[in-house]
């Protein structure tokens, strides 16, 4: 019988393509594994770094205090950056003017790490006294390179590892103090209550000040603190995006910390908002604005690794600047008429740090175990809407708080099975749960039940079941939908503006009703086509939904939930414009988009946090809106909005937020 | 509300019925020879799902639709064989095997659409081709003659695709071994031999129809395809397994689709009645067929394995 | 073709030890490769099925959720069995299943000051009726106008849908969602009158299983047992002969359709009323109610031969692979659509080593079973999937 023989080769076909198949998938993560593995050879330094005991003898003939000392700086960003590289580069001068005849080489701009490897090494090996490698990133090179010349004196920056050479000292920032004294500062002059923060990636210095800043202003009663970590020391152009969306979601005080943030305060300049600098004193690029800039006095740093030089020790030391040595220092700007009141809050705020009696992670809302969070949502984590939300909000928190675990359970469209996942989270102990799906809401009611112990959290949702382990969260989606709407009305030269909804529920109701509203408002001539598919999966319809809005003359278009994506495209392809919701969609038609309101759940995220760390599990129900800084309209950079537009969208916003304007939606 | 009769928008609405029902035609076209031949592919959307990924990805990374469409049409083949093997050579039981190639066809392209591609990022679509002077002729030009060459192909394909089964050799034995395969077999037709042929060419199809999806679209999701590979499978049965009447069937579905589509955005069809009217398209399939049924009768052989001798 | 029967007399050990096994090694076998892609995400595979194991079966939690799992797909499944053996295609489980939910739904939130006794088994009925009737118009389509049961099915899906998510968003939205403006769509809480009971205060198992083990015994005996069932599978062997035998095929095809929508609707009536919520609520699709019960359904029930009984353990069994791959993403927090891959690789390995359990046991058959019936029947419907011409009776 043939078909005998078959089978095995037909079965070893299926493995085969199976696995074939199974390649392909894994394919990126197969290949992701070596790079993981590349730091390892910083191990190599060991043996060698046993070397340099032997070496005391030498040193001692090379401690000559009398010398004039040679000192090169390598340095990631430009001399005059105004910033980070400024502040080295201005504390070696000082040293260079207190002792005459010393012999300064700066190399600047180096942020390839490679490069700087390689002038490190050229100035260790042309006998510079102490080479700075002033950049975090610059550690592991600096490790090999001080090892092999145990002779030279390396000093890195902004950090505290010495990696255990006697020739490597390191130095740091205690920016969080500045910073919670700006930030005290910052919560006592914003008007909207909304403060905006740019920073870089969330590291280091960087991270230190914008952590002291947002405690500062938090605990000072500053309503909101909205912090951009670009992704990036360098994208001017990009910090500059992110200062202006801060002014979108209605920030009246900026500030923000590395390179980059040049472009920010021009923002701030431009639109009329207050700055505080760091690094360096900022004063000059926004001369009204500038309330004051903390500036790093590295000198202070500089003095005491060159008496230790002058005493033979050539490393093995962490130093840190910091308000009580004076290395760090609140510079005022004399053009900026600061109320003294504010000045004196601010001067105290100084003194109680000096002093001890305040602590500038005090308003951290870091509990003091690492939280463990769960999150059960229908769709998938890169679904670009409703899920996406979410899954980045969690990702802002972890960045915020490291060490919190997270779990994440998405593509559960089906009920029970998400009400099992809860289940589990909750048996398994999880601190948060959280119910992403206002579907979940009968079922959470009976697990938070359960689970009294466990913090729940339920959105979009209004309800906690009066549950005091259950927290609402719940986006009041028609705010951006009614700025949109006002946007397109103006944009629109038909006249015809179209909309693509799921099914006329919950949030999406609530943006569709808020955009209309807007719309109409601003045109009693616009005609608003909205068009629910009944379905947040079906794509091709949801594009032939949008094909539909185009040949009845709609030339803007916009539209809720995750099968937009569809539509968004057919916007691209018919040269019409598309307003965003949940998440950025600009990737989707970087041309035409004109704009997206995104949602920052992590605003109601580190409520709830800090409700848990306070000893409460729930019971409140939370909203993101425009007012704090939940809902953020971000403009597409690469579309130019009219300024005329977005002066009248700033309006719209501040009118919603002080709630003189009405949307409408219910 | 009267200028819903313009010309503009009525090609407007009847080529976004075209659109529609493109995918929806390849894929039963594929579904109705494997029935031909007596085998039921459930997984089609699977299939589609799979073959949606793989022209998306492929554009995504060469911004060639036509690489992309090359490649939906490649998936298609090893999953339309590898469903042969399943259900032709292991004598699968058809009903489940296909919701097994529906299961791993819809993780599949999510995992490696998560994997690979992360963020949804538009790829290019396929130019519209008119043809030469018959798209000038006034409203027909442009609803018949304007639009993408995969286009024009599915629907080339109905003509190819009654040709092969009704005159040619091939068909001739496709229909034979749906029948009666114990008589086909007797005569020396490889029963296996035809039905993994049908089965594959049902396979390329699905996978083309995928492929023409995302790539027409310019996006891939998560379950992209929506089940459209199951109403695919109903309109193999409305089309009583021959092409034209699958075509007839993917063209009510599609239109009345655009037209409802167009009703709700006109605001003729209220806000609050937008998901009744959802409703519609699969109402007026089945409405008709109860109007312009006639009674065909499956392949006598579908969903049974054939086992020689047995 | 021939297929084994499940209670078949005295088959040898050997016999039986290969038909168990197979399925058994075909399980592993996708699992192999489900490991290899879990090993691929950076999961480790052992920890992953493990806590896959542990969640489907590893405690009585566990057993429970899993039981509850089980229960709309044994009843999808005995609905499918109906049908099947009838000769009639049923792949509208899920919109019966919605339908009956809806019924039991309107029906319970008009239960609000009557006692348990009478309010719960209103609800219940309202299901089966509901579900009954999403069965019956295809069946009266099919039997009367001629069309085809598999389109009329898929396209009944999709009307139940948009009738759901229209019914809970507009007439029985929960009247707090309007006021609160977050407009849910959902119903209030159903009365505690039609919840289902529990078997322990504070657990999660509710008599829903219990009910369907019950409904496949039952149908077991209708079909076996009673003149209805015997003409239902006459049908279904031979539409020509039964009508030659005075049987009218039409009504045949109508009732049972009409009882795999019935059992359907069960289904999706236990899903409302044992729901951890104990309301209905719509994401916008079937699935995210039904979780696919419509669908899987059509598995177990093939897997379980097409037999009432053996559709308990394959339904409970499929039910696991549910829960534990829930478990198992939780655990190794891989994407939830490797597991949706994984189950459809599970699938396809036990269905395609079927086949050798099969051979197996129909050597065995053909010993016993002379002929096979003809093939040469001119009726207009397809044939079943699978027959098993043996009858326990």
């Amino acid at each position: 019988m043939h078909i005998y023989r078959k089978p095995g080769f037909a079965r070893l076909l299926a493995v085969l393509a199976v696995l074939a198949l199974v390649a392909t998938a894994c394919g990126e993560d197969a290949e992701e594994t070596p790079t993981t593995a590349a730091p390892a050879p910083e191990t190599t330094a060991a043996p060698e770094a046993t070397t340099d005991e032997e070496m005391p003898e030498e040193e001692m003939e090379e401690e000559m205090p009398m010398e004039p000392l040679r000192i090169a700086v390598v340095a990631p960003s430009a001399s005059n950056d105004l910033a980070f590289t400024q502040s080295i580069v201005d504390a070696v001068n000082v040293i260079a003017a207190e002792h005459p005849g010393t012999d300064v080489a700066i190399t600047d701009g180096t942020f390839i790490v490679e490069d700087a490897a390689a002038a490190i090494r050229g100035y260790a090996e042309e006998g510079y006294d102490l080479v700075i490698a002033h950049g975090s990133q610059y550690g592991g090179s600096l490790q090999e390179i001080a090892a092999d010349y145990p002779d030279i004196a390396f000093a890195w920056g902004t950090a505290a590892d010495t990696f255990g050479l006697p020739n490597v000292s390191a130095y740091t920032a205690a920016s969080d103090e500045g910073g919670y004294v700006m930030g005290v500062m910052a919560a006592a002059l914003t008007d909207s209550s909304v403060i905006g923060v740019v920073g870089p990636i969330e590291v280091g210095d960087a991270k230190l000040y914008v952590d002291g800043f947002h405690n500062g202003a938090i605990a000072n009663g500053a309503g909101t603190v909205n912090i951009n970590y670009i992704g990036s020391f360098s994208d001017v152009a990009l910090a500059s995006e992110a200062a202006q969306a801060h002014i979108a979601s209605g920030a009246d005080v900026l500030t923000g910390s590395a390179q980059m943030v040049v472009g920010a305060v021009g923002v701030a300049q431009g639109a009329g908002a207050l700055w505080f600098g760091t690094q360096a004193n900022q004063t000059a690029l926004a001369p009204d604005l500038v309330v004051a800039s903390q500036v790093y006095k590295w000198e202070v740093v500089l003095r005491e690794i060159i008496s230790d030089l002058a005493s033979g020790q050539m490393g093995g030391e962490a130093y840190e600047i910091d308000l009580a040595n004076g290395g760090l220092v609140i510079e005022y700007n004399d053009g900026f008429d600061l109320p003294a009141d504010v000045r004196a809050a601010a001067d105290n705020t100084v003194a109680g740090i000096i002093a001890g009696s305040i602590n500038t992670m005090e308003a951290m809302m870091t509990p003091m175990e690492p939280l463990r969070i769960a999150v059960v949502a229908p769709s998938a984590s890169n679904d670009l809407a409703f899920t996406q939300s979410i899954v980045d909000a969690v990702n802002v928190i972890v960045a915020e708080h490291p060490g919190t675990e997270v779990a994440i359970t998405d593509g559960t469209f089906i009920v029970e099975d998400a009400a099992a996942a809860i289940r589990g989270y909750a048996e398994e102990g999880y601190d948060l749960v959280i119910a992403h799906g206002s579907q979940y809401g009968g079922s959470l009611q009976e697990i938070a039940a359960d689970y009294p112990d466990i913090a729940f959290a339920w959105g979009t949702a209004a309800d906690t079941f009066g549950l005091p382990n259950v927290s609402a969260y719940t986006a009041a989606s028609d705010e951006g939908g009614y700025v949109m709407g006002v946007a397109a009305a103006l944009m629109s030269q038909s006249g015809v503006i179209g909309v693509v909804g799921p099914i006329e529920v919950g949030d999406a109701k609530l943006y569709v009703d808020g955009f209309h509203n807007g719309a109409v408002a601003t045109r009693g001539d616009v005609t608003v086509n909205i068009n629910y598919i009944g379905s947040f999966s079906d794509v091709a319809l949801a594009s032939e939904a949008a094909q539909a809005h185009v040949a009845s003359g709609a030339d803007v278009l916009t539209g809720s939930a995750q099968m937009v994506v569809g539509a968004v495209g057919v916007a691209q392809a018919n040269g019409v414009f598309w307003f965003g919701t949940q998440a950025n969609q600009t990737a989707l038609a970087p041309d035409l988009v004109v704009a997206s309101q995104v949602y920052k759940w992590e605003v109601v995220l580190r409520q709830i946090i800090a409700d848990i760390s306070a000893g409460s599990l729930g019971g409140n129900a939370y909203e993101i809106n425009l007012g704090n800084g939940g809902l953020v309209l971000e403009p597409n950079p690469a579309f130019d909005i009219p300024a005329a537009m977005m002066e009248q969208m700033g309006t719209v916003i501040q009118g919603i937020v002080e709630g003189t304007i009405d949307t409408g939606a219910n | 509300m009267a200028d819903i009769f313009s010309g503009v928008v009525i090609v407007a609405t009847l080529s976004s019925g075209i659109r529609l029902a493109v995918p929806l035609l390849l894929a039963s076209l594929g579904e109705a020879f494997g029935q031909r031949s007596g085998v039921l592919n459930l997984g089609v959307d699977g299939i589609m799902l799979l073959g949606a990924f793989g022209g998306y990805y492929t554009t995504l990374k060469t911004q060639s639709p036509w690489v992309g469409l090359a490649v939906g049409l490649a998936i298609g083949l090893f999953l339309g064989l590898l469903s042969s093997v399943v259900s032709v050579s292991l004598l699968a039981e058809q009903g489940i095997s296909g919701i097994g190639v529906y299961l791993f066809g819809l993780g599949m392209s999510d995992l490696l659409f998560q994997r690979l591609v992360g963020t949804p990022l538009p790829v290019p679509s396929f130019q519209k081709a008119p043809i030469p002077l018959l798209s000038d002729i006034p409203v027909v030009g442009d609803l018949i003659f304007n639009h993408s060459i995969p286009i024009y192909l599915a629907f080339l394909a109905i003509p190819v695709c009654t040709y092969i089964i009704n005159r040619t050799r091939f068909g001739m034995n496709i229909r034979a071994v749906g029948e009666n395969p114990e008589a086909a077999d007797s005569q020396g037709i490889s029963v296996t031999r035809v039905r993994y042929a049908a089965v594959t060419i049902g396979g390329v199809l699905a996978g083309a129809a995928g492929a023409v999806l995302a790539i027409g679209l310019g996006i891939f999701q998560q379950n992209l395809t929506n089940a459209q590979g199951f109403i695919a499978i109903a309109l193999v049965y409305f089309g009583a397994w021959r092409p034209i009447g699958v075509m007839a069937g993917s063209l009510v579905y599609g239109m009345v689709s655009a037209v409802v589509l167009l009703l709700k955005t006109r605001g003729i069809i209220p806000l609050g009645a937008s998901d009744l009217a959802a409703m519609i398209p699969a109402v007026i399939t089945v409405l008709a067929l109860v109007v312009a049924a006639r009674r065909f009768r499956a392949p006598t052989a579908l969903t049974k394995p054939f086992i020689r001798g047995g | 073709m021939t297929s084994r029967g499940p209670s078949e007399a005295g088959p040898r050990l050997r016999t039986q030890l290969l038909s168990y096994s197979v399925p058994a090694l075909a399980v592993l076998g996708a699992f192999a490769i489900g490991a290899v892609m879990l090993a691929m995400l950076g999961a480790n595979p052992f920890t992953g099925f493990w806590a896959m194991a542990k969640g489907a079966f590893g405690s009585g939690g566990a057993l429970v959720e899993t039981a509850l799992k089980s229960t709309p797909l044994l009843l999808v499944g005995v609905g499918i069995t109906i049908a099947f053996r009838a000769s009639v295609i049923n792949i509208g489980g899920e919109g019966q299943m919605v339908s009956g939910a809806l019924a039991s739904t309107i029906v319970a939130l008009g239960m609000t000051d009557v006692p348990a006794a009478i309010a719960l088994p209103l609800a219940l009925g309202a299901g089966v009726v509901g579900g009954a009737i999403w069965g019956a118009i295809p069946g009266a389509l099919k039997a009367y106008f001629g069309v085809n049961e598999i389109l009329s099915t898929i396209m009944l899906n999709v009307v139940a849908v948009q009738a759901m998510n229209w019914l809970l968003r507009a007439p029985l939205i929960d009247p707090m969602e309007i006021e609160r403006g977050t407009r849910i769509p959902q119903t209030a809480r159903l009365p505690e009158s039609t919840d289902l009971p529990l078997f322990v205060e504070g657990g999660r198992l509710h008599i829903g299983p219990v009910i369907a083990v019950l409904v496949a015994v039952l149908v077991y005996v209708l079909l076996w047992r009673t003149t209805s069932g015997y003409r239902l599978r006459a049908v279904g062997l031979s539409g020509d002969a039964a009508r030659y035998a005075g049987m009218s095929v039409e009504r045949n095809v109508v009732w049972a359709l009409t009882l795999s929508g019935a059992m359907s609707g069960l289904a999706g009536s236990i899903l409302v009323l044992g729901s951890e919520g104990h309301r209905m609520v719509t994401d916008g699709s079937t699935i995210g109610f039904t979780g696919s019960a419509g669908f899987n359904g059509i598995v177990t029930a093939l897997f379980g031969g097409l037999h009432p009984l053996w559709t308990i353990p394959s339904s409970f069994l499929f039910g696991g692979l549910l829960v534990g791959a829930i478990a198992l993403q939780r655990a190794a927090q891989v994407p939830t659509a490797l597991v949706l891959a994984l189950n459809g690789l599970v699938v396809l390995f036990v269905v395609s080593l079927d086949r050798y359990r099969r051979q197996v046991r129909e050597r065995e058959d053909r010993r016993i079973s002379a002929i096979a019936t003809s093939s040469t029947e001119d009726d207009e419907s397809p044939k079943p999937l699978s027959r098993e011409d043996d009858d326990d009776g």
